[in-house]
């Protein structure tokens, strides 16, 4: 028995509507334990190369890891991966929640999902068995309606539903996915394919407990016990309870990196009116949580007045909203702010990708390059709150200039012409989140290098590891890393820094770890994970084993982006980061680009990539047992 | 003088606040005063006196400023 597994993969295909239960290998788990390195081993293996991502052909892939369900607070996370409609390359996007843990209590590690059904289905998964149900009824229909109808139609209140709203439907490239209502695989336009599929839900219901696939569970239960006491005594953990992610807004205000106005600016006037105290003043109704998590960083909000009336259905707007439709669109009403956020949800749209591609419409508009008559008479400048909302609303359904918002900001720039490429602000056609690389220089080498596009969850902020006697470094020693750096800093160093980074929030997202868990962002610590992965497989780990699992998946994501025919050229950054920023704290602050394509180069070798091409050279693939994928990519 | 606790800091106050009014018999400097409040140094990432970023490491406060201290944003 492969102890924290189930074992077991379900294998979906929507054109003949086959639905077959394929046991795991046991060493093919022990190279890819499950979440991004199962979901990009499955990709590699099972998608044909350049197939059109929201054809057919594209296969989809909701993967859960090792670790998931485990009872310990952040061990809830699974995958959903799939040719990304909106990179065109390896696509990718976690989320916490109640379903991952719910699927691998019904006995399942994975599904892969082929083909495309003439109609819309959804899957139904419970204890072991599944069934594909005729969602024609559904298809339309907003999320809370959905999940109360398939609850009643299968009758069973503690059923947890994955699905796709409008946005999904209509093939929206960044469209979301959200499970329970308020948890969103946001990233890489995943709901698009499920919508391309037909495929409107994934409903699942199980009985099983992970306890009993673990090897020790009497130690995990000690060790989840342990932990649910230690956030409150964590500065960290204890502050991503008390304020969750909107609570670092404040500070990247004052630090001059808060993205304002399209990242024109790193400061906003109207900070003091979105910021956390007035979060939680004005909107902040309770915290809540995912699967057996204490650290309950989960906002619930709710506006009973006025003219922005929000609910409390679709959960409250995480940082990435509030700073994405706040500062970067020049708004400062949190109402308003926290309805954008709800319609994003309600639609599943990614509220990054949308809040930037709309922050990217307001420079258009600004500078004359969308007209009144192109926007539908919304008077799209920075800082009008209804033409945001209403924007959100054209994007979802595909209405006028939405129909060409919904592709992305980086498609919809060589529609608009002129000038509007370089008001892009995205990498691989993913837009950027908001964090300003020019603040904080690791990020944007996340941003620059990651397989899924601009991305902020690539490795450590710069920000937390300058100071060597505090809480968060301390926690990153563990790791490797042994000298405190300036954030500004791009030194040989600071690559080294960002690569443990990496593989270290690799190996998060594939055993089903939150980013907000394991040190230096959380409370965790590294001798904690370690036996964390003891106590559920009975092997006796180390670091290096860890960050190994790390830079594996990472490098078989690569490996299908160049089959895909990416280039070292697409690892980069927008023209707006080697400009320097109008205002803040580091006002006139800007990239020096020669010193960022010195630390890639830097950082292809480190990582055993070419130089020149980026590629993964064959020597560093055989070492980490990805020898048989070589010949696929020209690997020298 | 008004003290704002930006980001973790306001877990070092018993009462977990985010802003404080004190009254300083004297100026004192800012690692006094985080001594006082039992606020570490090293969590301190920024100090901001009445809106301006602090020049100096170790300022010295005054009845009246506005502090705004700020930990380390970690992202997310």
């Amino acid at each position: 028995m492969k102890y924290g597994s189930t074992e077991k993969l379900l294998r979906v295909n929507l054109t003949t509507g086959a639905v077959k239960i394929e046991t795991l290998d046991d060493e093919l788990y022990r190279l890819y334990p499950g979440g991004k390195a199962l979901a990009a081993y499955l990709l590699i293996k099972q998608l044909p190369a350049h197939a059109d991502p929201l054809g057919q052909d594209n296969r989809l892939v909701i993967a859960n890891g090792l670790l998931t369900g485990a009872p310990f607070s952040t061990a809830s996370r699974f995958t959903i991966a799939a040719l990304s409609p909106l990179t065109g390359g390896y696509g990718e996007s976690e989320a916490g929640g109640f379903w991952g843990p719910e699927l691998k209590n019904a006995g399942f590690e994975a599904i892969l999902v082929e083909g495309q059904s003439p109609h819309p289905v959804y899957l139904w998964v419970a204890d072991g068995q599944a069934e594909l149900r005729d969602a024609r009824h559904l298809w339309g229909r907003e999320p809370a309606a959905v999940q109360a109808a398939i609850r009643e139609e299968l009758r069973d209140d503690l059923i947890r539903v994955l699905q796709i709203g409008l946005g999904g439907e209509n093939r929206i490239r960044y469209a979301a996915v959200t499970s329970d209502l308020r948890h969103f695989n946001g990233r890489n336009g995943m709901g698009a394919v499920f919508g391309s599929k037909n495929l409107k839900a994934i409903a699942v219901r199980g009985h099983g407990r992970y306890l009993d696939l673990a090897y020790d569970p009497r130690g995990l239960i000690e060790l989840g016990r342990l932990l649910a006491r230690q956030i409150k005594e964590h500065p960290l953990g204890w502050d991503l309870y008390d304020k969750g992610t909107p609570g670092i807004l404040g500070g990247l205000n004052a630090s001059g990196i808060l993205p304002t106005r399209n990242f024109h600016a790193g400061v906003f006037e109207g900070v003091d009116d979105i910021k956390w105290e007035a979060y939680q003043s004005k909107i902040l109704t309770a915290r809540r949580s995912c699967y057996a998590c204490a650290v309950r960083c989960k906002r619930a909000v709710e506006v009973t007045e006025g003219p922005y009336r929000v609910s409390e259905t679709y959960g409250g707007p995480e940082y990435e909203a509030v700073a994405g439709f706040g500062s970067n669109c020049g708004i400062s009403n949190l109402e308003a702010i926290a309805l954008a956020n709800e319609l994003c949800n309600r639609f599943t749209l990614d509220t990054i990708s949308t809040s930037a591609t709309i922050a990217f419409a307001m420079e258009c508009f600004e500078h004359g390059l969308l007209t009144p008559g192109q926007t539908g008479g919304l008077d799209l400048c920075f800082g009008n709150v209804d033409a945001m909302l209403r924007l959100i609303e054209k994007i979802a359904t595909r209405e006028g200039l939405g129909d060409l918002l919904a592709e992305g900001s980086a498609r919809a720039a060589r529609v608009i012409g002129g000038e509007a490429p370089f008001f892009t602000i995205e990498v691989k056609g993913q837009e950027l989140s908001m964090h300003d690389p020019r603040g904080k220089v690791a990020v944007g080498i996340g941003f620059a290098v990651s397989e899924i596009g601009a991305d902020h969850l690539v490795s450590f902020h710069d920000t937390l590891l300058q100071n060597p006697d505090s809480v968060s470094f301390k926690g990153a020693t563990a790791l490797g890393i042994s000298k405190a750096l300036p954030a500004r800093e791009l030194s040989p160093e600071k690559v080294r820094t960002f690569w443990i980074g990496e593989n270290w929030s690799s190996f998060e997202k594939t055993v089903g770890l939150c980013y907000f868990g394991p040190a230096p962002r959380s409370f965790i610590q590294v001798n904690e994970v370690l036996q964390a992965m003891r106590l559920a497989t009975g092997r006796e780990l180390n670091v290096q084993d860890l960050l190994t699992i790390g830079e594996r998946a990472t490098n078989l994501a690569r490996v299908l982006n160049v089959r895909e025919g990416f280039t070292s050229a697409k690892d980069r950054l927008p023209e707006r980061m080697f400009a320097p920023l109008e205002a803040g704290a580091l006002k006139g602050v800007a990239i020096s680009r020669s010193d960022f394509q010195e630390a890639l180069q830097q950082l292809y070798l480190l990582k055993g990539w070419d130089p020149q091409t980026g590629i993964p050279t064959r020597q560093r693939l055989e070492a980490l047992a990805l020898g048989w994928c070589t010949d696929w990519i020209g690997a020298t | 003088m008004e003290l704002h606790l930006g980001g973790h800091l306001n877990y070092y106050d018993a009462q977990h606040r985010n802003r404080l009014e004190l009254h300083l018999q004297e100026p004192l400097s800012l690692n006094a005063l985080l001594l006082q409040l039992n606020i570490p140094r090293c969590e301190v990432m920024l100090v901001v006196v009445n809106g301006e970023l602090a020049s100096q490491a170790n300022p010295l406060l005054v009845n009246g400023d506005r502090l705004d201290l700020y930990s380390s944003v970690g992202g997310g």
